[in-house]
């Protein structure tokens, strides 16, 4: 279970107050969503979550691990050993091919069987193009296969879904939720559009740094049921 | 328009290695057309062999060194205005959409020729306030003493007619470089991106070994960089010591800092956009779990290869250039000795330079380590 106790954090010297003392558990294997509007503080929230920044004080806890007392190198450690991250900007590395920023990941935890989840995401036939020659989605599932190829036991996901058209988008959704509840890692999504969050276990809802609501989904919903 | 005078004064390596340039040969020609005027004073045989090893040392000098300063200043400029047109490609196709000509936009381009006139305007003077000391040193006992006039050529062919040059080199290969699809512009195409097309062989490397090989393949122009801030270390830190012995020590302090200064800016400047360049890479790498000691690794070390080959050649161009002079020029100069490779000074600055470098690289890791990750991955 990966829980937040009472997490603050500030920006320009205290003077912007982003997070204001949000306290939240999430369920291992569980596939939450965090949403609300533009600068409401939800992807600062999955950034402190992930340990890619610090709060200004609180708790990040794995388990019974407190990973805001880790220095650089055992945070770094941690995200290697426990995080996978997918970014609405997809930030694959231009000059390497599909295969080459895949193996990114793979290198990481020695997975070399990486080429098994290009296929899945049905990028076979792209393996020596550069992402330059791929199309939005094609990169997504770029981005897709290089987090996965890591194997993260936590899967952190930044508007995945925002450069994408409906039909790759729902696509990319039904690949990702599928392979979630197959796998069994847990799945935290920030995203503005509340018809994702119908295919989340859990939704919190965030507004001015401040849990405004969570809702648990008994029924969630498919990326082809879901409105767009 | 988006390109300004600001940007022409972000390239201060230019600015130094046109100063370093423009220092050395305002005091060297500025006494060979002194010098010229005691030439009908001499009358024995042995102060005309002085004498014209003492106007060859200004003529060489000044080619070797003037023209070899002023080719990396041009190399230098096509390096920063690629680096320039390949980061504003798209402001730039936004120009050329709305239906600015190229000719329109490259003119633009003559500002980069200011950071060329500011290193030659200021070598030249320190070049004249430095002019005493060189004169004093470059007067041999003999000889009849040099008097220090201006010359106004000088100043046109130092300082104005670099500038004119370097201007219209600008405009010219900006201009070149502009004879592109407005769209493959506005999508931010480089023409790097396009040659890569041509050459694709994936090997089954590891990702790291990947970016390692990649620096050497593709980072032709920042490698060349780092391997000219080594050689200018190699050559002129041992030229300088031993110049000391052969002529004179303000002679041999000048070649040491101009060697040290070149050497830093041109490493750091090289370095810093090394640092750049890889911002978003390091940060993902980051993001993923990957050391300092891993992305520094895949950033940086595939440089190592190429700065110590530029100490390797620096050396050897020293010997040779310090051989050459004292064999050829002095030849029937009685008061010069002989010249010999100078092994422990060779060790010394090797040992001087391995730190220095390591120092500086370990200064860069350090600094990639300080990429803030969420910064650079949550922007939209």
């Amino acid at each position: 279970m990966i829980v937040a106790k009472n997490i603050y954090k500030t920006y320009k010297n205290g003077s912007v107050k982003v997070i204001n003392g949000i306290s939240v558990e999430i369920e291992d294997g569980s596939f939450t969503v965090i949403s609300g509007a533009s600068g409401s503080g939800k992807s600062t929230l999955m950034s402190i979550l992930s340990g890619l920044e610090r709060p200004d004080s609180g708790k990040i806890l794995y388990g019974k691990e407190d990973i805001t007392i880790l220095n650089d190198k055992d945070l770094t450690k941690f995200r290697r050993e426990n995080t996978g991250f997918i970014f609405q900007q997809y930030y694959l590395l231009s000059h390497l091919s599909v295969d080459k920023n895949v193996k990114m990941g793979a290198d990481l935890v020695k997975n070399s069987e990486y080429r098994e989840i290009i296929n899945a995401v049905g990028l076979e036939d792209k393996l020596k193009s550069r992402p330059s020659e791929l199309s939005g989605g094609e990169q997504q599932r770029v981005c897709i296969a290089r987090a996965l190829a890591k194997k993260p036991k936590v899967l952190f996901l930044d508007e995945p879904t925002g450069a994408l058209d409906e039909a790759t988008g729902r696509s990319v959704l039904d690949y990702l939720v599928k392979l979630q509840k197959c796998d069994g890692f847990t799945m935290i999504m920030v995203t503005h559009n509340l018809n994702i969050a119908d295919m989340a276990d859990v939704v919190i809802k965030i507004g001015s740094g401040k849990i405004v609501g969570i809702k648990k989904n008994k029924n969630p919903k498919s990326a082809y049921e879901i409105g767009w | 328009m988006i390109i300004g005078l600001k940007d022409s004064l972000k390239l201060i390596g230019i600015i130094i290695v046109s100063f370093c340039a423009v220092f050395v040969c305002t005091f060297f020609l500025n006494f060979y057309l002194d010098a010229k005027s005691i030439e009908h004073l001499l009358a024995t045989e042995n102060e005309m062999i002085l004498y014209n090893a003492q106007m060859l040392t200004a003529k060489f000098t000044c080619s070797i060194s003037g023209g070899f300063l002023a080719l990396i200043a041009v190399v230098m400029l096509v390096f920063y205005l690629k680096l320039y047109i390949n980061s504003h490609c798209s402001q730039l196709g936004v120009l050329k959409a709305m239906g600015y000509s190229d000719s329109e936009i490259s003119l633009r381009f003559c500002v980069f020729g200011v950071s060329v006139f500011i290193g030659t305007a200021l070598g030249f003077c320190v070049g004249f306030a430095y002019m005493p000391q060189v004169y004093k040193s470059l007067t041999v006992d003999g000889l009849p003493e040099v008097a220090i006039n201006f010359h106004p050529v000088l100043l046109i062919v130092l300082v104005f007619m670099p500038t004119v040059f370097y201007s219209a080199l600008s405009v010219l290969f900006a201009f070149y470089q502009l004879k592109r699809p407005v769209l493959d512009m506005l999508r931010g195409k480089t023409v790097k991106e396009k040659k890569e097309k041509i050459v694709r062989k994936d090997k089954d490397r590891s990702f790291l070994s990947e970016i390692f090989v990649g620096t050497l393949k593709t980072k032709k122009l920042l490698s060349f960089f780092i391997a000219f801030a080594c050689f200018c270390f190699s050559a002129m830190v041992q030229m300088g010591f031993s110049m000391k012995q052969l002529s004179s020590e303000e002679m041999g302090i000048m070649i040491l800092l101009i060697g040290i200064v070149l050497a830093v800016t041109t490493l750091f400047m090289a370095t810093t956009t090394v640092l750049k360049n890889n911002v978003k890479n390091v940060s993902i790498m980051k993001a993923f779990g990957y050391s300092m000691k891993e992305y520094s690794f895949a950033v940086l070390s595939g440089y190592n290869i190429f700065a110590f080959a530029g100490f390797a050649v620096g050396t050897v161009y020293q010997y040779v250039l310090l051989k050459l002079m004292v064999g050829v020029i002095y030849k029937d100069v009685a008061a010069v000795t002989s010249y010999n490779f100078d092994i422990p000074l060779f060790f010394i600055t090797l040992a001087v330079f391995t730190v220095l470098y390591e120092g500086i690289m370990a200064f860069y890791a350090f600094r990639m380590s300080r990429i803030s990750v969420k910064e650079v991955m949550t922007e939209n």
